[in-house]
């Protein structure tokens, strides 16, 4: 059979971000797949190193759209350990409160994007719509409702009054509720199952060949988040499960995943439950001691890891990012192989790709 | 505690092992902030404590690999993690920007290897590079000399 070369990208209405895929197809089925990165490619370390400190939190808030804050949250993190500074507790479970948020937007955005890839409009219309309470609740917490702004070495600069966290806790009772309505969605509708089951299989092997990292590793049975196995405050002080399913495809990505916004709201209830009082932010000085740090936390997509390096200045001599998208990508072209054209759109959204972290 | 990480090894013992298996070479150590821990080597024994790691302490999450320009070479920094951080560190005189490529061991650090290889100029011997993957198509067809962004000679 004759094979065809099929380009997707890097403008193309099946990916929200700039990605190029060339597919060769025999007949209906993709037979091998390359990919291009870099459309999206910004340069921020360099530009980091030309930066102070504090000017590079606003910098790295945009390396991700979606996952804004945790980057700054690493970050902050790996500075402040450079500084021999801790956060106050308060300013800690701010700090947590909002990536735990950010998780639920995140997860929501992508399970619209995928409830549209498979032609499921009402999933998608639910989904976009419940994502608003989490936005807004983040602008209730920061103010802004995708950029927080909300880090800053040595804290956060926001805070809550009381009124605050029963408008807030009043908001994720219906987040809660409308994340129940799709997680039995995901569970009982038929036509999701059959356009994700064994779709885009990974094995627990490939998995740990890849280094792959996050949800799409805990949906091949690789047990592994970062709030757990290295907790940092306040993930040792709270309740919270990690799911992982062991069937390796599409669907049981879309269950972690959901199965993960239930996690966060309950982390989310005890983050303001308890709460600490005094202040949010410790003092930090301009000029970092000359050292390295190598920052990890849990994202929304898995492992996001930062290095940095201080020479004693102001600047920072080198910041490395490594998001999950970029250990994640690498997946792609064994999932795509042997699997019918009308699936890969299903298989390339079901990673959960951001391509402006993967390309900086 | 998960499966794989109920086996977390110390790090006193993956240490030892080390230095039984090559005791010819010398490792430094220093410990870093948030659980990390830098071994440096030379290196011609990334490879082989790389397979060491990988076999007998089943050590196969690699973060990331960084490349940094520290003014007399260029320094590679191996991030591993299980449980705790692991970093080998290396450093690559200007002369001899070499090393082999890791991809046979660990399929995932391709990515790592070509970014670096396109933003520092070190050779990974080996790996299977098709094009760019960061930079633009034409980012060598100017004339002028190679420049990769992330060395110290390039401005930003």
């Amino acid at each position: 059979m004759s094979r065809i070369t099929v380009p997707i990208g890097p403008q193309h209405p099946l990916l929200k971000e700039p990605l190029a895929f060339s597919l060769t197809l025999e007949g209906e089925h993709v037979i091998e797949s390359t990919l291009r990165l870099g459309y999206a490619h910004r340069g921020i370390e360099r530009l980091c190193q030309e930066r102070t400190y504090v000017q590079n939190i606003y910098l790295i808030e945009r390396v991700c759209g979606i996952c804004s804050h945790v980057h700054t949250t690493t970050y902050c993190q790996g500075v402040e350990a450079l500084l021999g500074i801790q956060a106050p507790p308060r300013g800690l479970y701010l700090r947590t409160l909002l990536c735990e948020l950010e998780r639920i937007h995140s997860h929501l955005l992508w399970l619209g994007v995928q409830a549209r890839n498979i032609g499921l409009e009402t999933i998608f219309m639910y989904a976009w719509r419940d994502r608003e309470i989490a936005l807004d609740i983040m602008e209730n917490v920061s103010g802004g409702r995708v950029s927080h702004a909300v880090n800053i070495v040595g804290g956060v600069r926001i805070d809550l009054t009381p009124e605050h966290r029963d408008t807030i806790l009043k908001q994720l009772d219906e987040l809660d509720r409308q994340i129940d309505v799709l997680l039995g969605v995901i569970e009982n509708e038929r036509t999701f199952e059959a356009r994700t089951r064994n779709i885009g299989v990974l094995t627990e092997e490939q998995i740990r060949r890849y280094c792959v990292v996050g949800p799409v590793a805990r949906a091949s049975g690789v047990d592994v988040d970062l709030r757990r196995d290295a907790p940092s405050f306040p993930y040792d002080q709270l309740k919270f499960n990690v799911p992982v399913r062991p069937e390796g495809d599409a669907w049981a990505r879309t269950l972690v995943r959901t199965l993960e916004m239930v996690e966060s709201v309950r982390l989310c209830r005890q983050l303001l439950t308890d709460l600490p009082d005094g202040p949010t932010t410790a003092r930090a000085k301009r000029r970092v001691p000359p050292g390295e740090v190598v920052s990890r936390t849990e994202a929304p997509r898995g492992e996001v890891i930062y290095y940095i390096r201080s020479d004693g200045s102001d600047k920072p001599a080198r910041v490395k990012v490594r998001t999950p998208t970029l250990t994640n990508i690498i997946t792609l072209p064994d999932q795509l192989k042997n699997i019918a054209m009308a699936d890969v759109s299903v298989v390339i959204s079901g990673v959960d790709l951001c391509i402006a972290c993967a390309d900086r | 505690m998960s499966q794989s990480l109920s086996q977390i090894r110390p790090f006193e013992e993956i240490l030892a092992a080390l230095q039984a298996a090559f005791p010819d070479d010398e490792f430094t150590v220093e410990a870093k902030p948030i659980d990390d821990t830098y071994i440096t080597l030379v290196p011609e024994s990334v490879r082989p404590v790389i397979e060491l790691l990988l076999e007998h302490f089943d050590i196969y999450h690699l973060s990331t690999i960084t490349g940094d320009d520290v003014g007399d070479g260029v320094c590679l920094l191996y991030h591993f993690w299980s449980g705790y951080g692991i970093t080998l560190r290396i450093l690559l005189p200007y002369e001899d920007l070499h090393m082999p490529t890791l991809t046979d061991l660990i399929p995932g650090a391709s990515y790592y290897e070509r970014e670096i290889q396109e933003m520092l100029g070190v050779t990974f011997e080996g790996l299977d590079i098709p094009g760019p993957m960061f930079l633009p198509d034409d980012w060598r067809d100017d004339g002028g000399p190679v420049r990769y962004p992330l060395r110290r000679e390039t401005g930003a």
